[in-house]
C-alpha cells in the first residue's frame, strides 16, 4: 500500500545529479560539471531574476527554454540543464 | 475484551483496510489515467509584460503630470517541434489619444545544430544588449531607456532579415555569435521632416534600395561562472537611400561595445549588476536642403552620432528582512552627442537613480528620479534641463 501511495504522489524523476555539483569521467578530468540549478541562478540572473520553477509546468518549460536559448544566446549545455532542473523543481 | 467485541473490531479493520485499498487503486487507476495524457508535441504559448505609472516632468520650469496608460505586450511562442519555433511581440500603448500599436518581432527559428540556429524574419538585433535584451519593462531596472536608444535614438532594435547565432563552450569560458544579414536602415533626406535631415530611420522596413545591410555581435563571457560578458557589434551597409535618389550612394557603419557584470557578492549581502553600452553611428556626408525664406540651402555636416550608457544596481538579497532583500537600488548615467552642424544637433547627458521593489521576480515597482540637460535638439537651441519623478509597475507574464 505504501508503494502505491508513493508511487502515485509524483512522477518526476530524480533530481540529485541535477543539484549536485559533480566531477566529470575522464574525458574531462579536471572539469567542474556545473548543475542545473547553479546554471540556473547564474545564466537567468544576467538579464533578469531567475524564474520560480513552480510558475510554469513542464511543457511550459521546453517553450520557455527554447525561446530563451535562442533570445539570450545560450549554449545547449547550460538550456539543457537549466530545463532540466526547472522541470525537476516545479 | 470478548470474543465477539475482538470479532467486531477484526471486522472493522477489514472494512478499513477494504477502504483504503479501493481508495489506493482508484488513485493509481486516476493517476494511470492522468499520466496517459501526453503534451502534443506542439504547443502554442501566451507570455508577455505589460507596465503602467506616473510620470511628473519639469522642463526648464513647465511642470506636467500624468497617470501613464497601460502598455500591454503580449508575446506569442508556438513551439512546433524541438528544434522549430515561432515567436512574435505585439506592443500596444496609449500615446496622446491613440492606441499606439507595433510588431517589436515576429521570426521563425530553426535549431540547426548545437551551436547554429537560424532566424528569419523580423526580430530585435543584437547590437549591443539593450533593446535585445534588457529593454522589456520588467527586465530594465529604470522606467526609462538610457539615451541614444529608442524612438530617435542611434542604436537600431529590429530589422527583417536572416540571423545565424549560436553559443560555445571554451572549456569554462563562453563565447555567443549572431551575424545577420537585413533589409537596414533609410536615411531620412529632409524632405517630410526637415529637422531630421541626415537620421538613419530603422523603422522603415521595406527595403528602398538593393543593398542590403550586414551586421553581427561576438560576447564573450571569459569567468567560469558567466558572471561578466563583453560584447562588439557592428552593422553596416553601403547604402541608405532609395534607389533613384541623389542619396543611394550614403552609406553608414555603426558600432557598439556591451559589458555585462552579474555576481553575488557575500561581504556586501547581496548582488551587484553593471551594464554598459556605447553606440556610435557614423553616416556618409551627404548634401541637405533647408529653406530659409522661401529659398533652399544647401548644407552638410560630419554625420557622426554617439552614446553611452552605464548603470549600476544592487539587491541586498542576503538580507536577514523579508523586506530589505526585495529592494533594489539603481543609478544610470547615460549621453547622447547628436552630430554638429545637423539640424538635430545635440548633446545630452542623464542622471537617474532608483528604488525598486521586487513583488515577485517578474513584478517591480519602480520609484526614480531623473534628471536631462540637453544641449540644443529638435525643438530648441538653447540649453534645457528636465527633472522627472517616475513611478512604474511593470509585471512579466
Amino acid at each position: 500500500m505504501a508503494s502505491i501511495m508513493v508511487a502515485c504522489s509524483s512522477n518526476k524523476k530524480p533530481i540529485a545529479t541535477d543539484t549536485a555539483t559533480e566531477v566529470a569521467g575522464s574525458e574531462v578530468d579536471f572539469k567542474i560539471e556545473k548543475s542545473g540549478a547553479q546554471l540556473w541562478g547564474e545564466v537567468c540572473n544576467r538579464c533578469h531574476i531567475a524564474p520560480s520553477p513552480a510558475d510554469y509546468n513542464d511543457t511550459d518549460w521546453e517553450t520557455i527554454s527554447l525561446h530563451m536559448r535562442v533570445r539570450a544566446n545560450l549554449t545547449e549545455e547550460e538550456i539543457t540543464k537549466i530545463e532540466t532542473f526547472l522541470k525537476s523543481a516545479n | 475484551m470478548g470474543i465477539d467485541q475482538l470479532y467486531q473490531n477484526l471486522e472493522k479493520m477489514k472494512k478499513l483496510l477494504m477502504t483504503l485499498i479501493i481508495l489506493g487503486l482508484g488513485s493509481s487507476a486516476l493517476a494511470q489515467t492522468y499520466n496517459t495524457f501526453e503534451p502534443s508535441k506542439t504547443q502554442f504559448m501566451l507570455r508577455g509584460y505589460g507596465h503602467t505609472g506616473f510620470e511628473y516632468l519639469d522642463t526648464g520650469g513647465e511642470q506636467e503630470s500624468t497617470f501613464l496608460g497601460a502598455t500591454f505586450a503580449p508575446i506569442f511562442l508556438y513551439k512546433h517541434s524541438d528544434k522549430l519555433m515561432f515567436e512574435a511581440e505585439l506592443e500596444f500603448e496609449l500615446e496622446g489619444n491613440e492606441l499606439k500599436t507595433g510588431l517589436e518581432y515576429a521570426d521563425v527559428m530553426y535549431v540547426l545544430n548545437k551551436h547554429m540556429t537560424v532566424r528569419a524574419g523580423k526580430f530585435l538585433l543584437p547590437f549591443g544588449t539593450f533593446m535585445e535584451r534588457l529593454h522589456p519593462a520588467w527586465i530594465n531596472r529604470l522606467p526609462s531607456r538610457p539615451l541614444g536608444f529608442g524612438h530617435d535614438g542611434i542604436a537600431p532594435a529590429s530589422d527583417i532579415g536572416v540571423e545565424l547565432r549560436g553559443a560555445f563552450d571554451l572549456g569554462g569560458p563562453k563565447m555567443n555569435y549572431a551575424v545577420y544579414v537585413t533589409n537596414g536602415p533609410r536615411i531620412k533626406d529632409g524632405s517630410e521632416e526637415p529637422e531630421e535631415a541626415g537620421m538613419l530611420d530603422f523603422g522603415y522596413y521595406e527595403d528602398v534600395n538593393l543593398a542590403k545591410a550586414l551586421g553581427g555581435r561576438i560576447g564573450l563571457l571569459p569567468l567560469s561562472d558567466s558572471s561578466m560578458e563583453w560584447g562588439i557589434s557592428a552593422y553596416t551597409t553601403n547604402s541608405t537611400g532609395a534607389e533613384d535618389s541623389d542619396y543611394k550612394e550614403v552609406g553608414a557603419f555603426l558600432w557598439a561595445l556591451d559589458l555585462s557584470y552579474v555576481k553575488s557578492i557575500t561581504p556586501l549581502q547581496g548582488v551587484v549588476d553593471i551594464k554598459a553600452q556605447y553606440n556610435s553611428s557614423n553616416v556618409d556626408t551627404a548634401t541637405y536642403y533647408e529653406i530659409e525664406d522661401g529659398i533652399s540651402e544647401p548644407y552638410s555636416f560630419d554625420n557622426q552620432s554617439s552614446s553611452f550608457y552605464t548603470q549600476l544596481s544592487y539587491r541586498p538579497i542576503m538580507s536577514g528582512s523579508d523586506f530589505i532583500k526585495q529592494l533594489e537600488f539603481v543609478g544610470r548615467y547615460s549621453d547622447f552627442n547628436a552630430p554638429e552642424g545637423a539640424e538635430w544637433e545635440e548633446k545630452s547627458t542623464q542622471y537617474a537613480f532608483g528604488l525598486n521593489y521586487w513583488l515577485s521576480w517578474r513584478s517591480v515597482v519602480k520609484l526614480s528620479y531623473q534628471t536631462t540637460k540637453m544641449e540644443g535638439g529638435h525643438d530648441s537651441d538653447g540649453t534645457t534641463r528636465t527633472n522627472g519623478l517616475f513611478v512604474h509597475w511593470a509585471i512579466g507574464f
